[in-house]
């Protein structure tokens, strides 16, 4: 059998592989020239003429495509090619059949050389002229193929399609109407791709409504993609191909504009989408001068979209779209801009007149738009709109009228704002005109408006903060005035909660102080110096006044100021001899500028230069000086600062100051009161100091000792509770960071903080808790897995003997802590709380399957404990085995063991519940066969008053997820139960458990909608 | 398509002129900017008084807060328009002033009542009933069983207030209200926006 036949059987039995193959043999064949081309075609000839089989047909031609794609370059002369394509095209005339494999054969042709001018319009006239329409065709993938084909002519002969079509003025209509009908999205999106180069390049006047009519049938797009669709095409791409398209060219605008506005009016929303960001794109894409005649026309469309909003992604859309027009214009004439200016501000000045409305709020929010639009849109707008404004503003007695109408203004001045940001140097002269009416207006607002007017008086503030923003609008005194009202507001307006004004007007001042600096550092950091006197009479603290001046550090303009500024009145505080509360709280200040505020940065690391000026004098005030009344809380401040200045500076840095400062860091040689008392004081810097340095920086002899001095006072009994966290902090820290994995148990046996030997029957309280600091440390290193693992399983053997208290402590192990942290150098393994949950959790709820009642309470401790600081994708795995102990969690009671305190049994509870609310979002279905035990547990945990109010509430959230998350015929049989139960919850003695309450009785309420509404 | 809105430009309350508890009661303890930055003794030293366990209930339970004014008007202010996309306390349809809560008359009874008066946007609003519905069936449903819910017209404010007043008022009319399905949808619409 000659290998066509083979071919023929093969594709009749749709076996692909096997076609191919005989077509890449026959095409070794032609290569190796043991088969001549005509020979090939010869034996074609009976199948591919076949008279009663259409698919014969077809699969000939397939065959051929599939020998041409099969053979390398330059084995076909030009002139065999020039055969081939003829002879495709030949056939095409008489026979459609095989149309997809025809247009295979010539894209193969095609690759294997370029064909000329002639040959390229032949291919593309015989197609349309004898495949028209394509839709005639059923398969897809045989159009798919004549697209592809097309798409290739258009993107490599550009100039002989052209001629095509100014030679021939049928070619255009032929070659639109040739895709009619096209439904297929693959398809599409090259046609709608294919169609630009026509669009664009050629002069489609004539045709244009035609051109434009074929796609826009497509509008708007509402195809969705099949669920695994493996051609990855989402409505998205179909829409952005077919957007480009339509504002492909100005002529499509008389036919665009009519029917895009008229669908803006659909009901869908999606549709109404689709629309305005088509507009969009055509009022980016076309002429101006375009634009022009429809400038009035789109105006009256949009602005319905923003005068009664139905979705505000809409609206948003539409004010982006009058933004545009107006931008459109601002490079082309004033008289386009005009025109099309005028009707917006007739009528947002009518929607002014009766401020403040649904309709005055959007007429701001078009001036915003419009105004932000460019800067000549800016000038004509304010000039058109502030006179009428300021007009209204003063003939109104009404303060609802004035807060509309400064609200209305904020929106313009916030768009000037934004504009100048933009566009440097533009000229605001039309907002300058009215900007000093309007801050005097605003100021008087501030100082003499009654304090309940809130809205109005919040409005002013905003408008103060923003024209002081918009450079050159107000005069140096207009400033002036401006940040001294405003430091005035932020120093004496004491309104605690509604109606604050305080905390934005702090903001307000921050803001200011971006652009005038120097005004704020001139007038408002002597009036906060006023009101912070040396030395205070008792302990009162002026607290609002500092936090506030803290605050101001955040600009960086102004940090320097602020922080120098805290740091003398600290140093005069104490030479005056002010009392503790007060330094402490000028401490936290400047803690709080260097953590929230903007010091300066070399290079993205905060400047040295800070640690002389400001660790070190503080920590030889503070820390250095035993002889001073011991304050922890003012070392471990200075700690913190000290912290932030150092820990991302180079080790040469770090090992300078490290030397110099090691001297009075390490202890001395005072005798064993003082060096304890010393030792106490020292450690809550030490803390921040060791996890600042780098690890090369300090030496492995002396972590050794520190390590020896901080178990000793570990070990040690009647510490305070404060002094010993920070102890055991150390102590994971130095685990954690400076020792080293390979000696590790060597050191810790040197130091006396060897587990097993810690947790030894009958250990003191201290040694248990040491114990788990240096687990702690151990387990987020990750370096001695095997020690970790057998450390962890002392740790938790001890459950089976111990109280509560033991148990309580495993939460400890993976309660996040700040000092352990990549920024403090120190070595977080990735996999450390699965590594933890993969070695303890199996262990727990196997402990827990086996334990006596009496033993129970510690295990389901631990593992709530445990699981608190775990995030859900971890546990989520496990959620079959973990949700019977964490039910069982919530039936403890805290009378069982009246040694623990109460908080801690709550917090067991809650971190159950919260895993509860967790699986119920996330895995409802793993919850499925416990609803019933979930619901009567969940009901019980909303009981008072063995249960907190924060369990309370909660169990509550969690129980509001059953009825949406669970399926509905699992729930439904327990709605009677719970909406009755909830009543008393509804009178809980706490409001916020009330609020959870109607929310959760709401979602219990909604699953039986029509039916019984009440009981 | 605006056209069959009762009042198409209704005048819009200002979020931060609406009633609040947060200026109702002034806080006598703030929470301090610095709080936070004051040594916290978190994990080792005893688990038990991690931050979460110890912070979030202060007093707890001992202080019982009543059911006030205030809390009942956040439970409906939230209630959206039917025809508006904005809720009844921006609206101006309900007002703190205008809910009274009344003791129980006498010593031995211990129910109490909510008196909720409503302000129709225009004295012709067609919707005022089923807005007067949704408050009704919003707070019977989110109050405790010992209060009586008593939703009202405010005098002088709607046209057809008589009328409204004699359905809102009537047990079997509100219960027969919400049989009908179309109704249901309304109100519940309205409620979606509760929180």
């Amino acid at each position: 059998m000659s290998d066509v036949q083979l071919y023929l059987l093969e594709a009749n039995a749709n076996n692909k592989t096997g076609a191919l193959e005989i077509a890449a043999r026959t095409a070794t064949k032609l290569q190796q020239r043991t088969l001549k081309l005509i020979d090939l075609v010869t034996s074609l000839e009976p199948h591919i003429n076949d008279k009663d089989n259409g698919s014969i047909r077809a699969n000939s031609v397939a065959y051929l495509a599939d020998v041409i794609a099969a053979l390398p370059l330059k084995v076909l002369s030009m002139q065999e090619r020039r055969l081939l394509c003829d002879f495709i095209l030949g056939r095409l005339e008489g026979d459609t059949e095989g149309v997809g494999a025809s247009a295979r054969a010539l894209l193969a042709l095609e690759a294997l050389g370029k064909w000329d001018s002639s040959t390229a319009q032949k291919v593309l006239r015989t197609f349309v002229n004898n495949t028209h329409p394509l839709r005639q065709f059923k398969l897809q993938t045989e159009r798919y193929a004549v697209v592809q084909l097309i798409d290739l002519l258009l993107a490599k002969y550009r100039d002989a399609m052209r001629e095509l079509h100014d030679e021939d003025h049928e070619f255009m209509s032929g070659f639109i109407s040739y895709w009619e009908g096209e439904k297929d999205p693959r398809n599409l999106m090259i046609i709608f791709s294919l169609l630009q180069v026509p669009m664009t390049e050629w002069d489609v006047h004539a045709h244009a409504q035609d051109l434009f009519d074929s796609v826009f049938n497509y509008f708007p797009i509402t195809f969705k993609p099949p669920p695994d669709d493996p051609y990855g095409i989402t409505s998205q791409d179909l829409k952005n191909r077919l957007r480009d398209c339509i504002a492909a060219i100005s002529d499509f605008a008389p036919y665009a504009f009519p029917q895009l506005l008229d669908k803006l009016d659909s009901t869908s929303m999606n549709t109404k989408r689709d629309v305005l960001q088509a507009l969009q794109a055509c009022i980016a894409d076309y002429e101006a001068k375009t634009i022009n005649l429809y400038s009035v026309t789109l105006w009256d469309a949009l602005k319905f979209e923003v005068l009664n909003v139905q979705e505000e992604d809409l609206a948003e859309e539409a004010l982006k779209a009058l933004a545009l027009i107006a931008a459109k214009f601002s490079d082309y004439g004033e008289g386009p801009l005009n025109a099309y200016l005028r009707p917006v501000i007739k009528e947002c000045n009518e929607h002014l007149e009766d401020a403040p409305t649904k309709q005055s709020e959007a007429a701001g929010r078009i001036l915003h738009a419009l105004v932000g639009s460019a800067p000549q849109a800016a000038d004509k707008v304010s000039k058109g709109i502030l006179p009428v404004l300021f007009a209204l503003y003063n003939g109104s007695e009404s303060i609802t009228k004035r807060r509309g109408l400064l609200e209305a203004l904020n929106q313009i001045t916030a768009a000037h704002v934004k504009l100048t940001e933009q566009h440097p140097g533009t000229d605001c002269r039309a907002l300058q005109t009215f900007a000093g009416d309007a801050v005097d207006a605003m100021i008087r607002a501030l100082i003499s408006a009654p304090k309940s007017e809130v809205s109005f008086r919040m409005a002013s503030l905003t408008g103060v903060a923003q024209l002081v923003s918009v450079p050159g609008v107000l005069s140096d005194k207009q400033i002036d005035q401006a940040v001294d009202t405003v430091t005035n507001l932020v120093l004496h307006e004491q309104l605690q909660g509604h109606g604050d004004i305080r905390t934005p007007a702090i903001q307000a001042l921050s803001s200011m102080a971006l652009n005038v600096p120097q005004t704020v550092r001139d007038r408002s950091v002597p009036a906060f110096m006023v009101e912070l006197p040396d030395v205070l009479e008792g302990n009162s603290v002026p607290a609002a006044v500092l936090e506030a001046f803290a605050q101001l550090a955040s600009e960086r303009q102004i940090f320097e100021t602020v922080v120098l500024r805290l740091k003398n009145k600290l140093r005069s505080a104490r030479h005056q001899a002010a009392s503790r509360a007060y330094q402490r709280a000028l401490l936290f200040a400047i803690l709080y500028a260097f953590t929230f505020g903007s010091p300066a940065r070399d290079d993205g690391v905060i400047r040295s230069a800070y640690y002389a000026d400001y660790a070190e004098p503080l920590a030889s005030d503070f820390v250095k000086d035993v002889s001073s009344e011991t304050d922890l809380v003012a070392a471990d401040v200075v700690g913190r600062i000290s912290n932030i200045i150092l820990r991302s500076q180079s080790v040469h840095f770090q090992s300078t100051m490290y030397h110099k400062n090691l001297e009075w860091l390490s202890p001395g040689e005072d005798a064993a009161d003082t060096a304890k008392q010393r030792a106490e004081h020292v450690t809550p810097f030490l803390l921040y100091y060791y996890a600042a340095m780098r690890p090369g920086v300090v030496d492995a002899a002396e972590v050794v000792g520190l390590l020896k001095q901080q178990a000793v006072s570990a070990l040690s009994v009647g510490n305070s509770s404060q002094a010993s966290a920070t102890t055991l902090r150390l102590v994971s820290l130095l685990v954690n960071k400076f020792a080293n994995p390979k000696t590790m148990q060597a050191i810790l046996a040197e130091t006396g903080l060897e587990v097993d030997t810690l947790t030894r029957d009958g250990s003191s309280p201290q040694a248990v808790q040491a114990a788990f600091a240096v687990t702690k440390g151990l387990l987020v290193q990750g370096k001695s897995g095997a020690l970790t693992t057998r450390y962890l399983q002392s740790l938790l053997s001890l459950l089976s003997t111990s109280d509560s208290t033991t148990a309580h402590h495993f939460t400890t192990l993976l309660v996040p802590d700040e000092i352990l942290s990549k920024e403090n150098h120190c070595l977080i393994s990735g996999l450390y709380k699965q590594k933890l949950f993969n070695q303890a959790i199996p262990l727990l709820t196997a402990a827990i399957r086996t334990a006596t009642p009496l033993q129970k309470p510690a295990y389901l401790i631990a593992l709530s404990g445990l699981l608190r600081h775990l995030p859900y994708s971890i546990l989520s795995p496990s959620l079959a085995t973990l949700t019977p102990p964490l039910l069982q969690t919530l039936d403890l009671t805290s009378t069982s063991d009246i040694t623990s305190p109460a908080a801690a049994d709550q917090a067991v509870k809650t971190s159950a519940l919260i895993i509860f609310e967790s699986a119920l979002m996330h895995d409802p279905s793993l919850l499925a066969e416990h609803t019933s035990s979930l619901v009567t547990r969940l009901l019980n945990s909303t009981a008072s008053p063995t249960n907190g109010a924060s369990v309370r509430a909660k169990a509550l959230q969690c129980l509001a997820l059953v009825p949406r998350q669970l399926k509905r015929e699992a729930v439904v049989p327990y709605r009677r139960q719970v909406v009755r139960r909830l009543l008393a919850c509804l009178d809980d003695g706490r409001r916020s458990v009330r609020g959870e309450a109607v929310r959760c009785r709401t979602a219990w309420l909604g699953l039986d909608e029509g039916g019984e509404e009440e009981d | 398509m605006e056209a069959d809105k009762d009042n198409v430009n209704p005048t819009i309350i200002n979020p931060s002129d609406l009633p609040s508890r947060r200026r109702s009661a002034p806080t006598a303890k703030r929470a301090g900017l610095f709080d936070a930055l004051a040594p916290a003794y978190p994990s080792l030293a005893d688990g038990l008084s991690s931050p979460e366990a110890s912070s979030s209930e202060p007093s707890s339970d001992e202080e019982p807060e009543e059911i006030d004014e205030q809390e009942v008007y956040d439970l409906i202010s939230t209630i959206s328009d039917p025809e508006h996309p904005l809720s009844l306390g921006s609206l101006g349809v309900v007002k703190l002033e205008d809910i009274a809560i009344l003791p129980p008359t006498s010593a031995r009874s211990r129910i109490s009542t909510v008196t909720v008066l409503v302000t129709p946007t225009t004295s012709a609003c067609s919707l005022t009933t089923v807005i007067g519905l949704g408050v009704k069936v919003r707070l019977v449903n989110a109050l405790p069983p010992r209060f009586r819910v008593d939703v009202r017209i405010k005098p002088g404010t709607s046209s057809t207030a008589g009328e409204v007043n004699k359905q809102l008022g009537d047990k079997e009319r509100v219960a027969a209200a919400m049989e009908n399905k179309s109704l249901v949808n309304v109100v519940n619409n309205m409620l979606a926006t509760c929180e």
